[in-house]
């Protein structure tokens, strides 16, 4: 049987409604953290566990369908992923049956075995926390954290083979690192490198004083990541978001990325930014969760909340208190 | 000719999409791009490629198989194939 060849075979980037599946899923898989990040936008840390995450065969059974579905990329983060009991074996499942993982951590996991364990299970990539150049300003921001063992962690990545990336959250006492921070990562063997604004929620709203970096600085920051990507050209990506939530946020509203962000409860948000949530994988099917995601992004009230952000940017505080569509 | 190591494939009702995951970019397929990675991923040889693809299409040959051609460069171009 034939059909029409339609016109030329050209590239470009789909319309999430006419997908069949997320193409990928960001997956916080605990709460916990060993760590307590001045900025961090979940309100991790130590004895943060949210009291209902997914159990173990809730993990698997959601993870199967989404391996049905061919989702072909899919991350994990925290708190720190690397404290979940079942981290490796929810690593061996993804990647053992052919979808791409990448895994967020803060880098203080990462032993020798570890990481050999990581390159074995097939990761796509691990992408570790760097917001810092020194000890005293990784460690400050850091709470609980140490330079020494990120950066430890990561050249145990790279002794391992496995791909590096580096993320940076920028704040007014760790901006004027970025240059060193860039290089850093380089020296370290990471393929690539991302960063942005550090947004005002979560933690941040209580450290905010210590936080918020006056636009003078992020000029200069954002100078010298152009000057840095056209540095590491062909020898590592320089990837950074110059554009300010709201931006960002009226763009997704017009072309909602496929991607589905799954709480450690397992409700899934419309994107991290917005408090609202589109389904529950412990009562929801994944594929009923990517029909209603398509009708939640239509939803008034989202496009009002963000009208709302443009006139009081620090409704960010509240994308906590879940709204479900 | 395979995809790239780090190249996803996922067929939609529109065609595919092809996702690599370092960049993190997402390519929309139509229909003979689709029928292109397939052939891709069966392991058909390089040179096979069109002449498959175009017994698979009504329309005209010759456009076909330059359409083919140029999306083999094109993937090549963005390293989303490797030899």
């Amino acid at each position: 049987m034939t059909e029409d060849a339609g016109t030329a075979a050209t590239t470009a980037e789909p319309e999430s409604q006419h997908l069949g599946a997320p193409l990928y899923v960001a997956w916080q898989i605990t709460n916990e953290c060993n760590l307590a990040c001045m900025h961090c936008i979940e309100e991790s840390g130590p004895g943060k566990k949210f009291k209902d995450e997914l159990t173990r065969a809730e993990v698997l059974a959601v993870l199967e369908q989404m391996m049905a579905l061919e989702i072909p990329y899919l991350s994990f983060s925290g708190g720190e992923p690397m404290v979940h009991p079942d981290f490796f074996e929810m690593v061996g499942y993804v990647c053992s049956r052919g979808s791409q993982l990448k895994v967020e951590t803060n880098g203080h996991y990462l032993t020798p075995d570890n990481c050999a364990r990581l390159r074995d299970l097939g990761v796509k990539a691990v992408q570790v926390s760097l917001d810092g150049a020194t000890r005293g300003t990784f460690n400050r921001i850091r709470v609980l954290g140490e330079f020494d063992r990120a950066v430890e962690g990561i050249r145990n990545l790279h002794a391992a083979g496995v791909p590096i990336e580096i993320n940076f959250s920028p704040t007014r006492f760790n901006v004027q690192e970025i240059g060193a921070v860039v290089d850093l990562a380089h020296e370290l063997g990471a393929y690539s490198f991302y960063t942005g604004r550090t947004m005002y929620t979560g933690n941040a709203v209580k450290a905010w004083r210590h936080l918020e970096v006056p636009d003078a600085q992020y000029a200069t920051f954002f100078d010298t990541l152009r000057a840095k990507a056209v540095e590491y050209r062909g020898r590592m990506r320089v990837y950074f978001h110059e554009a300010g939530l709201l931006e960002e946020l009226r763009y997704r509203l017009r072309e909602p990325a496929a991607l589905f962000i799954v709480l450690p409860n397992g409700l899934v948000k419309l994107i991290n930014a917005l408090p609202f949530v589109c389904g529950d994988l412990r009562r929801d099917s994944v594929a009923e969760v990517w029909a209603n995601f398509q009708r939640a992004w239509r939803d008034p009230r989202v496009g009002s909340f963000v009208d709302e952000l443009a006139r009081d940017p620090g409704k960010t505080r509240t994308l906590h208190q879940w709204i479900q569509l | 000719m395979r995809l790239a190591k780090f190249v996803k494939f996922r067929e939609e009702k529109f065609g595919a999409v092809l996702f690599e995951t370092r960049s993190e970019k997402v390519f929309t397929l139509n229909p003979t791009a689709t029928a292109v990675v397939r052939e891709i991923q069966a392991g058909t040889p390089e040179a096979d490629i069109a002449g498959r693809v175009k017994a698979g299409f009504e329309g005209n040959g010759a456009t076909i198989e330059q359409e083919v051609g140029e999306f083999l460069s094109e993937l090549r171009r963005k390293g989303l194939v490797e030899d």
